[in-house]
């Protein structure tokens, strides 16, 4: 009898479960739509990405991830031509009040554009959306970009920026998310505006956002810009791991896959049926960064002579050809290829190939006992998981010679950024994703470094007087060929003694089905991946 | 009759009790280890972009240099008021987080226990019941080696044989993209929010994701649950009650059905509770293998992010979960079996 | 955790063993006549553990001399630091590489063989950890009893429900930014999640021996707490660990390999670690290189199998009521809260 009644409870409590499970999941009942979306297969394109979103106001968000559909949502007053890398107008044409001397920016709007609301594209809009960014400096945010903006005002139909100092360089400012235009009306001046809430007006509108998941992003009826829609619905898909970009884009389940996939997953692509790997030009790039505080070397000329050696030693072919199946191109300088004032100033000081001789004869020269015992740092999660692999290369690469002993060690992010600018790595990697297209965004964050207040960002005591009097001018220059002419001086000085040691140069990989259409023209130095060139044989 | 019922209430206040001492000190736990580990949010995001003097400026703006007293004060009422902050690292409410990405999570660990109990269920009363034949050999083995595989490493079997190779199931995520974007979420359960707008088209597509994170999370748990059972099984074999039903002459097949493998089954239910906590962490690791938007799949890139404000919200809510599963068990155990008040 | 939390009530031995001290060569032979009077099955599976373990430990100790090559050789020959016959990248198994290669063009086979010292040195440290923190804390806590027993019971409990994983992960992140990510933040990471098994364990033993005759008469004759816990209560109650010793060390390399799977375990450049090959080798198994992932997760289900077979027969051969010729017994089904407070 006692059984049966156990029994009994038992079956109440499943039951009472069970009902309790359904109850949660009758909540409001939505219209049945069951039309579905399915209908405009054809021109509607799916793109996977294991990037994130930050956020989607642009006051909000500093990242790749963030600005992919930022760029798309909304409108700039410059941008950067498909393929080209200098700015062009968008919602608005610029210029400097007087060129030699660019401190004064002004910018007036074309007429008719419009946000998706309806409401009309102003100056005021526009002067409101930068001050927006530094009033709220949100912690993600991109009010650093605008350091050197020390006003910005409208009046009429012109916008008008007063720097802080000549800066050439303020145009490209402009062309980043950072100068996304924000309806004043909808964007509140003191916070961010929920992501699933922003309006803009670029060639699309967000439709649906499930963070993380996905977003879909429908044509904007009030667009008033010059560029023409190849589709007519594009949805991002957030991925976490590559594997599933790997495999949704081989079944078909997304049509483009763009970011990150490691350099085997992409020769798995290789020769698929169906699929086709497209290449472009990239500007990202990873190099070895010393803290001349703690590296190896008992004296200046020593630390001078280790650096040097490593310079010889390094062999960049064999990283790009055994580590990347050449998905990336070796780098000879701080300045990537593709961009503007650019020379191979390692390869014309040190050799193509590596010279264990001319290392050794550096590093005796400066009384430096050979083999030295050296420790490299890498990161094992930020910059793609085969620096593992790359730093094993280099490892091997310097071991190889016998003048060095090489020890590698890692850290996850996280504690890896943090202990790099406290002097707690001698040699280690690091890598650098362009803020926009140009000369400058690898050479100033990198090279001014005499002011204590405002060290470089890896903190490593580098100090150059004649450098950083090279990038004053650089920047108050406007000329492109002068311009070119002193980035040819700093790379020179950069590799006569060398602080960073560049590695390679990555491109852009996209895996995309075979009837995707547009890719390669989205692919430019600007990493601007525009959804509207985007379509379907 | 009273009485037992007064003994049920004093034993579920005692159990209350204990609770919440407890519960404060996983949050305790929880913080203490978030602000020992290096580094933070804005470091982690912007770290090797800024100069360490811009990123100072920020972490100074996010109260991340307040003293940790102040910042652990505020943590407690936040989860008190049932507000648990918005991310830093993605400006998301968490609450969002806990609704989205949980019921993702439910969804599928629901999906794991009812494959769980079909397959370990069976499995454990066929082999307590032929002990040591073949069929308690191979089932033995079976729960030996599904225990023994890592949930990753099953999954990566699973996605190699029945996605890469045969093509039969999708490997990854929760549905194929179009069939997201026409879903409209009520309760982030996708497959309840299908049937709940009526779109039977998008089920199949739902349940044929489901399908191998669910399998492969199933049998991590089968393997308990078929050693579970067949112990009990033969256990209750060998009680007196079933010795006394042998000895009135019961025949033997109904002695096993009606009252060894019954009472088999009453421990299950702490078993499923005791398992939440195994669930769980196994859910961490097949969302990650699948790329399924679970709470754990964000966990992780929240915990890398050192984003304090969401693995803190997370966390609590697991911890929460746990407790509030256990509480319901030793409820429904006392409930059901009186002995255990009286302890 | 899962088979110890799955299994009958207070894990076994005591009970049968409790019989007070005795020599040392006696107590050994009574501890060794169940496995060795085992038969049928039960013995079979438990040598096959046995054996599995045996094999896995003669690789750890040896793997220099056994390994083909060392875990991270990536060249046949290292002339004077030149490399010379570099082996190919992701290369299929072949007479040179038995188990092919990996991406950073070293063996499989020496990685695997590598991994199970990795693995060896990492679990027997944390288990030595977690006993030597349990094991006095279960007794002390069970023999005084009263707050520094409730507060202690109250922290393990909360531990202890905690999903066993996330604790892992959360401690050995922050571990790795304090000490670094070597062997031994793997060991105190798991470390932490088995402390409260053996602190229950051992503290319901002492329980329940606390209050037999012979403590009593020793207790009344004036020995000293120290001299009573040292000398007859822990002598008793030790005989309970390995069983769960073994469990836990199954387990603990489960734990292991999750973490290194997420990239929380042992430093890559540090050890060859199973668990980071498998996750390395996700990406390789669309390429079509099955060989880098499916060796490793094998040895990890052997070995963790083999533990598991081991622990289990043990189980099997020290519990009473398993024991095919054991003495007829009705056990209580699995309880969860009573067992917790001294009774």
């Amino acid at each position: 009898m006692r059984q049966r009644g156990r029994m009994i409870r038992l079956i109440a409590l499943g039951t009472g479960l069970a009902v309790v499970i359904a109850a949660c999941g009758s909540g409001k009942k939505a219209p049945s739509t069951s039309a579905s979306a399915k209908s405009g297969a054809t021109a509607s394109v799916v793109m996977g990405t294991t990037d994130r979103v930050v956020a989607l106001d642009p006051a909000g968000s500093y990242d790749l991830g963030s600005w992919t559909p930022i760029y798309n949502i909304y409108q700039l007053l410059l941008k950067i031509p498909p393929g080209g890398n200098t700015p062009v107008p968008d919602a608005a044409t610029c210029a400097w009040q007087n060129p030699s001397n660019p401190v004064v920016y002004m910018c007036t709007m074309k007429a008719g554009q419009k946000f998706s609301n309806g409401d009309p594209v102003t100056a005021q809009d526009a002067a409101y959306s930068f001050q927006r960014i530094v009033t709220i400096k949100a912690s993600n945010g991109p009010s650093s970009l605008l350091s050197s903006m020390k006003s910005v005002t409208a009046s009429g139909n012109t916008v008008t920026f007063t720097l802080t100092a000549p800066n050439a360089v303020w145009p490209y400012v402009l062309t980043t998310g950072a100068g996304a235009l924000v309806d004043q009306k909808v964007f509140p001046a003191d916070k961010l505006l929920p992501d699933s809430q922003v309006i803009g007006s670029g060639p699309y509108k967000l439709a649906k956002y499930v963070p993380n998941q996905l977003a879909e992003f429908l044509p904007n009826p009030n667009y008033g810009g010059d560029d023409k829609l190849s589709n007519k619905e594009f949805i991002i898909r957030y991925e976490q791991n590559a594997d599933t970009l790997v495999s949704d884009v081989s079944s078909g389940a997304i049509n483009v896959a763009y970011r990150d996939m490691s350099p085997t997953q992409i020769k798995s692509l290789q020769g698929k049926s169906g699929v086709q790997i497209v290449y472009g030009h990239g500007t990202e790039i990873r190099y070895l960064n010393f803290n001349y505080n703690v590296m190896p070397g008992s004296n200046t000329a020593q630390k001078s002579a280790i650096r040097q050696a490593i310079a010889y030693l390094i062999n960049r072919q064999d990283i790009a050809t055994n580590v990347y199946n050449n998905t990336v191109k070796p780098l000879y300088s701080m300045i990537p290829q593709g961009l503007a004032g650019h020379t191979d100033s390692f390869k014309q000081m040190y050799g193509a190939s590596p010279n264990p001789a001319k290392a050794k004869a550096a590093l005796q020269a400066a009384g430096v006992q050979t083999p030295l015992a050296i420790t490299l740092w890498y990161n094992t999660n930020h910059y793609g998981e085969a620096s593992a692999d790359e730093y094993t290369e280099i490892q091997r690469q310097l071991g190889a010679s016998g003048l060095f002993k090489v020890t590698l060690q890692s850290a996850e992010w996280s504690t890896y950024n943090v202990a790099i600018t406290k002097d707690e790595y001698g040699i280690g990697q690091l890598g650098w994703f362009p803020d926009y297209p140009n000369a400058d965004d690898y050479t100033a964050p990198f090279y001014i470094d005499c002011s204590a207040a405002t060290p470089n960002f890896p903190n490593n005591h580098y100090c150059n007087p004649a450098m950083e009097k090279l990038i004053a001018q650089e920047e108050a220059t406007t000329d492109q060929a002068k311009r070119n002419a002193i980035f040819a001086q700093i790379q020179t000085i950069a590799a006569q003694d060398p602080v960073y040691i560049p590695v390679w140069q990555g491109g852009q990989v996209a895996a995309v089905g075979s009837n995707v259409t547009g890719v390669p023209s989205t692919f430019d130095p600007s990493y601007t991946f525009r959804f509207w060139l985007i379509g379907k044989k | 009759m009273s009485s037992s019922t007064g003994s049920l209430r004093r034993y579920l206040v005692t159990r209350l009790a204990l609770v919440i001492p407890m519960v404060l000190l996983l949050l305790t736990f929880v913080f203490g280890l978030m602000r020992v580990a290096p580094g933070n949010p804005i470091q982690a995001a912007l770290g090797g972009h800024l100069s360490p003097a811009q990123l100072h400026v920020r972490m100074h703006a996010a109260g991340y240099d307040k003293p940790v007293v102040v910042q652990y004060g505020e943590y407690l009422r936040q989860v008190f008021t049932g507000n648990f902050g918005t991310t830093i690292t993605d400006s998301r409410p968490v609450s969002q987080i806990i609704t989205q990405n949980g019921a993702a999570t439910l969804e599928l660990t629901v999906a794991a226990l009812f494959v769980a109990l079909l397959v370990g269920v069976p499995l454990g009363m066929l082999a307590g019941r032929m002990r040591d034949s073949w069929v308690d050999v191979s089932a033995r083995s079976f729960g030996i080696v599904v225990y023994a595989a890592p949930v990753f490493f099953l999954g990566f079997l699973a996605r190699l044989v029945f996605s890469t190779y045969l093509g039969w199931l999708p490997s990854s995520s929760q549905a194929s993209v179009l069939v997201q974007a026409d879903l409209i979420p009520h309760s982030n359960i996708l497959i309840l929010d299908a049937m709940i707008d009526g779109k039977w088209g998008d089920l199949p597509d739902l349940v044929r994701h489901l399908t191998l994170p669910a399998i492969t999370l199933g049998l991590l748990l089968a393997g308990v649950f078929v050693r579970l059972i067949r112990v009990n099984v033969i256990q209750t074999l060998r009680a007196d009650y079933i010795e006394a039903a042998r000895a009135r002459g019961v025949r033997e097949s109904r002695v096993v059905v009606r009252h060894a493998f019954r009472n088999a089954l009453v421990p299950v239910i702490t078993v499923v509770g005791l398992q939440v906590a195994l669930l769980l962490s196994g859910a961490v690791l097949t969302e990650a293998t699948f790329n399924w938007p679970g709470i754990g799949n964000e966990l992780v890139f929240y915990l890398n992010s050192r984003d304090y404000t969401a693995v803190q919200g997370i966390i609590t809510v697991f911890a929460l979960v746990v407790v509030a599963v256990s509480l319901l068990i030793d409820i429904a155990n006392a409930w059901i079996d009186p002995r255990i008040r009286y302890s | 955790m899962t088979i110890a939390g799955s299994l009958p009530s207070p894990p076994t031995g005591a009970e049968v063993l409790s019989g007070g001290p005795g020599g040392r060569r006696g107590r050994a032979r009574r501890m060794l006549a169940p496995v060795l009077s085992a038969h049928g099955l039960q013995r079979w599976l438990l040598w096959a553990g046995i054996a599995l373990v045996l094999l896995f430990v003669v690789l750890a100790i040896f793997a220099p001399l056994i390994s083909p090559y060392g875990w991270n050789q990536y060249c046949a020959h290292l002339v004077r630091g030149a490399c010379e016959g570099r082996f190919t990248r992701q290369g299929r198994p072949s007479g040179a590489h038995w188990f092919g290669t990996t991406v950073q063009a070293e063996d499989v086979l020496a990685r695997v063989i590598y991994g199970a010292r990795t693995a060896m040195e990492v679990v027997v440290l944390a288990v030595l950890f977690s006993t030597c923190v349990g094991i006095p804390l279960g007794l002390v806590s069970g023999y005084f009893g009263g707050t520094l027993d409730r507060v202690l019971v109250l922290i393990m409990d909360a531990l202890f429900a905690f999903p066993y994983l996330l604790l892992a992960i959360v401690i050995a992140f922050v571990l790795q930014g304090g000490i670094g990510g070597g062997v031994l933040t793997a060991a105190v990471a798991i470390m932490a999640v088995y402390v409260p098994q053996y602190f229950r364990v051992v503290r319901n033993s002492v329980i329940s021996v606390r209050e037999e005759n012979y403590v009593e008469a020793a207790r009344t004759l004036g020995a000293r707490p120290r001299t009573i816990l040292g000398r007859y209560v822990f002598v008793n109650v030790i005989q309970t660990v390995p069983v769960v010793a073994s469990l836990n060390a199954a387990d603990a390399i489960l734990t292991l390999a999750a973490l290194s799977f997420l990239g929380v375990g042992v430093d890559p450049t540090a050890a060859a670690q199973w668990g980071y090959d498998v996750s390395r080798a996700l990406s390789d198994a669309q390429a079509g290189y099955w060989w880098t992932g499916l060796y490793p997760g094998l040895a990890i289900i052997l070995l963790v199998g083999g533990l598991t077979l081991l622990g289990e027969g043990l189980n099997d051969v020290y519990n009473p009521v398993l024991r095919r010729r054991g003495i007829r017994r009705v056990v209580l089904p699995a309880r969860t809260w009573d067992d917790r407070a001294p009774q």
